[in-house]
């Protein structure tokens, strides 16, 4: 259940994020979650709801969305879509891959009221 | 009237974490210390690596160890038998360290004393995998026994791993775990990762290990 601490980060950036502007309050919350992590969407949800309780995003929709691993080939420089964790190269069969995408943990946007 | 409106923000949220894990890599090279992150499930057998390891490189090198544990200090106690400096860090219901409570215990060593500091994480396959403690490498302990499912459940602590220690293999006549699919999931996952087959208990393999573990502590020390 590491997405409670996930959650304490999204809540530490809601917080600066907040700090200079007045708000009624929060109404959607964005995240990017990469498949190459451990958060898992229901597990934040739930983290989300608890930790919304009484703050300005109290209510808010939490949306994550899932980002599916891409690799680059460190050989040929191919970009690939990486299904089923293989991290070999489908046009020259190396596997030295570096991960482009997938690996993100990003809070993208706050909708506000 | 409500009005609505969008706020870009793009911030990673393992900022925090990731912020200090980078202030304890430069205390760890300023140190010329190399700082190993061992991580696998309950009863994986990492505290037993731990006590062989040390028995093969006290002699060589200055070594201290950083426990991670939930509630108890069981598994300090056992490394301290070995006269090693130990800091136990409770978690208290905490699934895995994070870069800020390991800060917290750097003040407790003897630092000009030590090459190798040994942090031990809570026993979890899944989450320690996600917080860069601010370690040179991650090393994975998987049992054999565990299951040759296991690198493919749970690919990304095997993604972000340098080492994976497969132990308990004097066990692996007695379970039906297959170590060839063990493998070859693994190397899908991390082609580039390094495999040690050992066991703990009669120790087989132990020596590889610890002497691969030795060339990365002189090479950590040339480099910083």
């Amino acid at each position: 259940m590491h997405e409670i601490s996930l959650m304490s980060g999204v809540f530490e950036v809601i917080e600066a994020t907040l700090s200079q502007l007045t708000i009624k309050k929060v109404t959607q919350v964005k995240l990017k979650i990469g498949k190459l992590t451990n958060a898992e969407p229901d597990a934040l949800t739930f983290a989300f709801e608890a930790y919304s309780k009484g703050t300005v995003c109290e209510g808010a929709e939490l949306l994550v969305e899932i980002v599916p691993v891409r690799g680059q080939c460190k050989n040929c420089g191919e970009e690939f879509l990486v299904q089923e964790l293989l991290f070999f190269c489908p046009k020259c069969k190396h596997s030295g891959i570096e991960v482009i995408q997938g690996e993100e943990l990003l809070l993208e946007s706050l909708e506000v009221e | 009237m409500s009005s609505h409106r969008e706020i870009e923000v793009m911030a990673n949220l393992l900022q925090s974490n990731d912020v200090q894990a980078e202030v304890n890599r430069k205390h760890f090279k300023k140190n010329k210390c190399l700082a190993i992150n061992i991580m696998g499930s309950p009863g994986a057998g990492k505290t037993t690596l731990l006590e062989r390891t040390l028995l093969h490189v006290t002699e060589q090198y200055g070594v201290a160890v950083i426990e991670g544990d939930i509630f108890t200090s069981k598994d300090a106690d056992r490394i301290a038998e070995h006269h090693v400096p130990v800091v136990q860090i409770n978690t208290g219901g905490g699934c895995h360290l994070d870069s800020k409570m390991v800060e917290k215990v750097l003040p407790e060593f003897q630092w000009e004393k030590l090459d190798l500091m040994i942090i031990e994480n809570v026993g979890n396959l899944v989450c320690p995998a996600d917080f860069d403690l601010g370690e040179e490498f991650k090393v994975v302990v998987l049992s054999v026994v565990e299951g040759d499912d296991k690198p493919s459940k749970y690919p990304v602590i095997f993604r972000n791993s340098k080492v994976a220690i497969l132990n308990k293999m004097d066990l692996l006549p007695l379970v039906e775990a297959d170590l060839d699919i063990m493998k070859n999931d693994i190397r899908k996952i991390n082609p580039e990762i390094q495999i040690f087959e050992i066991s703990c208990r009669t120790g087989e393999g132990i020596q590889a290990w610890t002497e691969w573990l030795g060339k990365q502590v002189k090479q950590a020390k040339g480099r910083m």
